[in-house]
């Protein structure tokens, strides 16, 4: 990670200064020696002309409370100190990084005025499903923007857009703990910050967690989302159409790894929700989605509908706006049934290839387009 | 004769014309407290439609908390209701006290005593009930979204238990066979335990058996689904 970076910052930007921040929580595994001592010595056999003096690195522990956003808010601090015109943010999990995905990251806020650059990458089909079913539909719908990732984790931004950042008071807020990917996107489109795209290639985690809770990282995420419609109501309430931004990068295919899915086991849950959770569903969905998910449960076929969907998740949003019972209880309860959704849509892209697997999202991002009218009508 | 008959009448009637005056002076101050109780009770009505108590209290989530306490009406009605029952109360109770009888004073004094002891009871009874519906259907909740085929019953368990607790400290006290409910309650739980300790161990071997297999089997077959 820090061979590429260093690398990227040597081959494409080699006239400017460049820091390296490693804004760590506390790592025990030795992560902010690494970073310190981790040097390319030898740029030659990458034909990239030595600049060692113009790169520089500062590995600090971040303060705060724990959580990705204290380490962005670190980073933010240090570019505005610094007065930096742009800056590049990485996962340090990543495995598929390279030197081209740093100019991706900030050539379009160096050279083009942006002030937010989101990632694009490849993915496997079933991967990234809350983004897919969920994060991107939502957000493309209320605020008309076709932002692929929104919840991408690696991006580029400018100097302003990391300032107003740190204007914000939400850096001791449950957003600092587990929503600032989606906070950072949504307060850069709702405030007008120009913002586009770049092709990174496939995105290649190190081994998951297998302590991760999908119901809890569920909740994060959803819960960021809906706190983000209770700031912005007036923003995406006046917007009627969606618009693609702009994607820079040029974009290739590559073979992905293939992913393991479990379909019987996803099914089987969304039933059991079914079944035990009715009564507390009914005081969370309309009485026409309630009908819709009973009527999937039951059928032979397992398929839930795009249109079926958007509804539930759009109610979801108004049980929450509305306080119907604790926001922790809502967003829990809706696990079973995003998993059900999952598996309609891994049955029906069993067969698809990575085109056809876009056109189906289209579909989806249609649907909660379409359904916009309802929630704001119900607001 | 007349000592033997009239004398007693005598006293009576005369206990009975002393007596009347403090009834009646009982009667008034109860009548009073009723509609005192009454205006205040539409007072606070209006002051509440005034206050947006009810929006307020739909907006926190409290009507919800009402409804499930199974009381009907809105916050402002049950504040209402709330005032117009301690003021009844606190009439009648001056009322009988001016009546100067002993029984009744002795009664009184008895009740002031007690009052107390059946607020906390209620309180305790109130929020246990709704401690357990939370706890219940976080537990519900959690048990579904692991996968448990048992989701409801773990629930109604949770949900019951925290009740039960609830109701045996409200019970004890209220002094209402201390003792004896706290150590029925012990052996209702004790015995719930053991006997699905003895009907798993006996009876569910072989679904012991299943659900493990099941589990190791479900552990191979783990998703790779990055969600994010």
């Amino acid at each position: 990670m820090v061979r590429a970076v260093q690398a990227g910052l040597a081959k494409y930007f080699p006239d400017r200064k460049a820091i390296l921040v490693n804004s760590d929580g506390g790592s025990s595994d030795g992560t902010m020696d690494v970073v310190d001592k981790v040097t390319i010595e030898d740029f030659q056999p990458l034909l990239i002309s030595q600049r060692e003096n113009l790169f520089s690195k500062i590995v600090t522990p971040y303060h705060g409370i724990p959580g990705k956003g204290s380490a962005f808010r670190t980073i933010f601090q240090i570019a505005k100190e610094l007065g930096v015109k742009a800056c590049a943010v990485v996962d340090s999990d990543l495995r598929s990084i390279t030197p081209e995905w740093i100019e991706l990251l900030i050539r379009p806020v160096l050279e083009r005025n942006f002030d937010f650059v989101t990632p694009y990458y490849l993915r496997h089909k079933y991967d990234g499903t809350i983004t897919n079913s969920i994060v991107y539909p939502v957000t493309r719908a209320l605020y008309g923007k076709h932002i692929r990732q929104p919840i991408g984790g690696d991006f580029g931004i400018s100097g302003r857009l990391a300032e107003f950042y740190l204007t914000k008071d939400v850096w001791e807020s449950d957003v600092a703990r587990f929503g600032i990917d989606i906070w950072m996107t949504t307060t850069a489109v709702a405030n007008d910050f120009r913002v586009c795209q770049s092709f990174l290639g496939a995105k290649i985690h190190s081994a998951k967690d297998p302590s991760s809770d999908l119901s809890a990282m569920l909740t994060q995420v959803v819960s960021a989302l809906f706190m983000l419609m209770e700031e912005y109501p007036d923003k995406w309430q006046e917007v009627k159409s969606t618009d693609p931004v702009p994607m820079f990068g040029f974009q290739f295919s590559v073979g992905l790894e293939p992913v393991n899915v479990n379909v019987d086991k996803m099914t089987g849950m969304f039933r059991l929700g079914i079944s035990e959770l009715g009564d507390i569903l009914k005081e969370i969905v309309s009485a026409e989605s309630f009908t819709g998910l009973n009527e999937v449960s039951k059928a032979d076929t397992f398929s839930f509908s795009d249109e079926l969907w958007a509804r539930v998740i759009y109610d979801y949003a108004l049980a929450y706006h509305k306080k119907v019972m604790s926001p922790d209880h809502i967003l829990k309860t809706l696990t079973p049934f995003y998993l059900g959704k999952v598996a309609s849509l891994v049955i029906e892209m069993a067969e698809s290839n990575a085109l056809e697997v876009e056109e189906r999202l289209e579909s989806i991002c249609s649907a909660f387009e379409k359904q916009k009218p309802y929630l704001i009508d119900q607001w | 004769m007349d000592n033997i008959f009239l004398e007693p009448l005598k006293r009576f009637v005369q206990k009975i014309a002393g007596f009347l005056p403090n009834l009646l002076t009982g009667i008034i101050i109860i009548a009073i407290g009723f509609f005192v109780a009454f205006f205040v009770k539409r007072f606070f009505a209006k002051i509440s439609i005034f206050l947006k108590i009810d929006r307020l209290s739909e907006k926190i989530g409290l009507d919800q908390i009402i409804k499930r306490c199974g009381i009907r009406g809105s916050l402002s009605g049950v504040i209402g209701k709330a005032a117009f029952w301690v003021i009844l109360i606190s009439f009648v109770t001056m009322g009988l006290d001016s009546m100067k009888m002993l029984a009744v004073e002795n009664l009184l004094e008895a009740f002031w005593l007690y009052l107390p002891n059946v607020i906390a009871s209620v309180i305790i009874i109130v929020v246990g009930y709704l401690l357990g519906n939370f706890l219940g259907r976080a537990a519900l909740i959690a048990s579904v979204n692991a996968g448990l085929a048992l989701a409801g019953l773990i629930g109604k368990f949770v949900k019951f238990t925290v009740f039960i607790m609830s109701a045996t400290m409200a019970l004890e006290l209220l002094g209402i066979g201390k003792d004896t409910v706290l150590i029925a309650f012990a052996i209702v739980f004790g015995g719930v335990v053991l006997a699905l300790s003895l009907a798993f161990g006996f009876g569910g071997r072989d679904a012991a058996k299943d659900y493990i297999d099941r589990m190791l089997k479900e552990k191979k077959d783990e998703d790779d689904i990055s969600h994010i």
